[in-house]
């Protein structure tokens, strides 16, 4: 394998009480990349987000991020190795207004007044809410503080699961541009159901279906391989 | 205007049960004001059991709050709560009874702790050592069983001044009546028996260490198996050789100046004693509630029920300790002396005179208030309230916990060690309620039953107010307070009710039944509780 891959998932297995979830995934994220995870419903991208950091832990298999393994450390040592998680349906904490839910991201002091001018620039709507609590937000503001509150810590590998979920057009375009940007300095593994969504943004891809990894390659392949696309990412 | 109006409609329920609460409250006040005394003296019995219903209020609060906090936090169920709030009357009680055997007993729990705090260089070196698989998994239980046969030879050995119920010199209510007269006298100080005392303190510091051990070793063949190996990466952990040094120091001090140090306690003013006592069971509480989480609690957080088990089973153990510790008979503890002025110039008649000559009474519209149970009790119930409200909302710890509440998991994420948040949680929960008991002791009394009828007011308290809410806490103990207070004093002067020639009086029996009868009544309307939040 290449050692320019910041994160190296081999052929993990997960269980979820007595559920075999994940039944071999492996995943290759070269540094600097956007990567995709494709699949239907319930193929377990949002489980494999979850076994990289640990909160599902896998029970065989390894992890390799950054030339650590992570298997075995727990939730909270993994994330501060420098891993940002935006979850499946955003989990902005509502008790907290916009600032408190992006203070509690410091991993040290002043992580948030350093990161400050660059969240405002990429989500200038964060700004003007700053003090609202986090269930007053709309859909879309609160995916946007999901990921500024990623982006507060020095992260080198961000994991995105379904940015685009039930939001309007306008704003999928602007989540888009905002990804786009952030890859430019950091490493991004992205579930996406959107088809259209992912190859815009993703180099890479990899499809699981039912708990493993079945294909992966390059995104512009993807795009010219109908049959695929068909196979494993269609209404079945 | 418009928001107030929006906010009805959407908590219509919440809005028409306040107001229902509030009339019914009117009527009661109504009800208690007396149509043939003169002016302000009308209202005497509004006054006192309003004060009197804030005073229950308080203390049902201060447990209830941590109880809610641990809940919502980690979907604990801490039955023991009750036994906890008990153990701090009794461990308030004895360091301002019997100040010199808290000094006799500071010594060996401290030597004992002291091996404790090796646990991370334990753990650190545990990892070097990476023991084979048969090694690691005798080791902690050789500790364990050599930990239990040291601490057995020196512990009953080591001379703790102890009191006897039967015998009248040294019973607990002897001393307490001595101490409310400040009139405490120091027993004679005992030495080691048979040994010396070099060989029974080091057995001591030996005991705590091999318990250390014990844990680090199940610790480890936890993490064996599967639950996160930890990392192995870290540096040598000094701080704890530094911390355990200064203990030994200071357990070996303490033993040195034992009847010095006794004989200062038991001579100071029994403010002072009170202040100390309210430190002392604080403390415990803090310890206790961290151990227990460390060591029974923790091993099991994701089996919620037998957690709930659990923290019963450990409710009965601490009722049986403190029959065993303090035997069975009432106790009472005496007020701090700036509350407890009988002389001249009380009852007060006015704030000025209530400071000056400390009056255990001040006379209000014609009524007798108790300044310790009537005043100072809400006082620090209502500086509880705000301290607690600031820590949540204002610091670090709050913040997460505020988060954690809500989505451990995704808190754990952002790279915070929910687990140690965990343990600081419990321990401060448990710290208010051993606060809640130490402060109510000269108001309520010391029985072993104490913990049995408050764990049930809490739970009706915060059914009330909304299992997780801390507003809920806070409003759901004041009802329950005034509820209970207001049908005493009904008690007493009896409901005139239309077509009944006796006025009919409620035995107090019915307290506890009425209050659970509120509670179903307005968990019918709102089953998540006033301020709970539906899921
Ligand atoms: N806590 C759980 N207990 C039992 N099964 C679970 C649990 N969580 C997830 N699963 C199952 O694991 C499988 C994978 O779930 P996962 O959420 O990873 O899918 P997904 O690919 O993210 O789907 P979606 O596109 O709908 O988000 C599903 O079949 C789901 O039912
Ligand atoms: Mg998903």
């Amino acid at each position: 394998m290449d050692n320019k891959a910041l994160l190296h998932v081999n052929n993990i297995h997960t269980f979820i009480g007595q559920f075999h979830i994940l039944e071999g995934v492996s995943i290759h994220v070269p540094k600097g990349k956007i990567v995709a995870i494709l699949g239907r419903n319930g193929a377990g991208k949002t489980t494999t987000l979850k076994s990289i950091l640990g909160l599902t832990p896998p029970s065989q298999g390894s992890i390799l991020f950054d030339g650590q393994e992570l298997q075995g450390q727990r939730s909270f040592e993994i994330a501060a190795l420098g891993i940002g998680y935006v979850p499946e349906h955003r989990a902005i904490f509502r008790d907290l207004n916009v600032s408190e839910n992006l203070k509690i991201a410091e991993r040290k002091k002043g992580d948030l007044a350093r990161k400050e001018a660059f969240i405002f620039d990429l989500f200038p709507d964060l700004k003007r809410l700053i003090q609202l609590q986090g269930d007053h937000l709309s859909g879309g503001q609160q995916q946007m503080l999901a990921i500024a509150r990623a982006l507060v810590p020095d992260n080198k590998l961000l994991l995105i699961d379904e940015p685009t979920e039930g939001l309007a057009p306008v704003l999928i375009e602007q989540m888009m541009a905002a990804i786009r940007q952030l890859s430019a300095e950091t490493t991004i593994l992205l579930v996406e159901q959107n088809f259209i969504v992912a190859s815009q943004l993703a180099e890479d891809y990899v499809i699981i279906e039912e708990g493993q990894s079945v294909k992966a390659g390059k995104m512009a392949d993807l795009v010219k391989d109908p049959a695929t696309i068909r196979r494993y990412l269609e209404a079945a | 205007m418009t928001t107030l109006l929006q906010s009805f409609r959407k908590n219509r329920a919440l809005w028409v049960t306040l107001l229902v609460l509030c009339i019914t409250f009117l009527m009661a006040v109504r009800g208690l004001v007396d149509p043939i005394a003169e002016g302000g003296e009308r209202y005497k019995n509004v006054v006192i059991t309003i004060l009197r219903g804030l005073s229950t209020g308080s203390i049902i609060f201060l447990v209830a709050s941590g109880f809610s906090i641990i809940f919502g936090l980690m979907n604990v169920l801490n039955m023991a709560h009750g036994a906890l709030f008990m153990i701090g009357a009794y461990v308030g009680w004895t360091m301002a009874v019997r100040p010199d055997t808290v000094v006799d007993a500071f010594t060996p729990l401290v030597l004992l702790s002291a091996g404790f705090t090796l646990l991370p260089f334990l753990d650190w070196s545990l990892q070097k050592l990476n023991l084979p698989k048969v090694a690691g998994g005798l080791l902690p239980w050789v500790g364990l069983i050599l930990a239990i046969v040291v601490l057995g030879f020196a512990f009953p050995k080591y001379p703790i001044t102890s009191w006897d119920v039967g015998s009248y010199e040294i019973s607990p209510t002897n001393y307490a009546f001595a101490a409310s007269q400040g009139q405490l006298v120091a027993p004679e100080p005992e030495g080691f028996a048979g040994i010396s005392p070099l060989v029974g303190l080091g057995s001591i510091i030996l005991g705590g260490i091999l318990a250390a051990i014990s844990m680090a070793g199940f610790a480890a063949n936890r993490r064996r198996s599967g639950a996160g190996t930890g990392s192995t990466k870290e540096s040598l952990p000094w701080k704890s050789f530094l911390i355990f040094i200064g203990l030994v120091f200071l357990g070996w001090i303490v033993y040195f100046f034992n009847t010095p140090i006794s004989t200062f306690l038991l001579n100071i003013d029994t403010t002072w004693l009170f202040i100390l006592a309210v430190l002392v069971a604080v403390a415990t509480g803090v310890l206790l509630g961290a151990l227990i989480e460390a060591t029974l609690v923790r091993p099991l957080y994701e089996t919620h029920l037998y957690v709930l088990m659990l923290t019963l089973g450990v409710s009965s153990i601490i009722i049986e300790v403190v029959r065993a510790i303090w035997g069975a008979p009432e106790f009472t503890m005496p007020r701090p002396s700036i509350f407890d002025g009988t002389g001249e110039g009380c009852p007060a008649e006015s704030l000025g005179a209530l400071i000056e000559h400390k009056c255990s009474t001040i006379q209000v519209l014609g009524g007798r208030v108790r300044t310790y149970n009537e005043i100072f009790i809400p006082i620090l119930g209502i500086v509880v309230l705000i301290t607690v409200w600031i820590l949540l909302q204002r610091t670090r710890l709050g913040m997460i916990v505020r988060a954690g509440v809500q989505d451990s998991d995704m808190v754990k994420a952002l790279g915070i060690n929910v687990q140690r948040i965990f343990t600081i949680v419990f321990a401060l929960g448990v710290g208010l309620a051993t606060l809640g008991g130490v402060i109510g002791a000269p108001s309520t009394g010391l029985t072993t039953t104490l913990g049995d009828s408050l764990l049930i007011n809490l739970l009706v308290a915060l059914a009330i107010g909304g299992l997780t809410s801390y507003p809920g806490a806070a409003a759901g103990a004041l009802i329950v307070g005034l509820l209970q207070q207001f049908i005493i004093k009904y008690g007493q002067i009896g409901i005139h009710i239309p077509f009944m020639d006796e006025p009919f009086k409620p035995t107090p029996p019915l307290v506890p039944a009425m209050t659970v009868l509120l509670m179903v009544v307005i968990l019918l309307v709102m089953p998540n509780g006033l301020f709970g939040r539906k899921e």
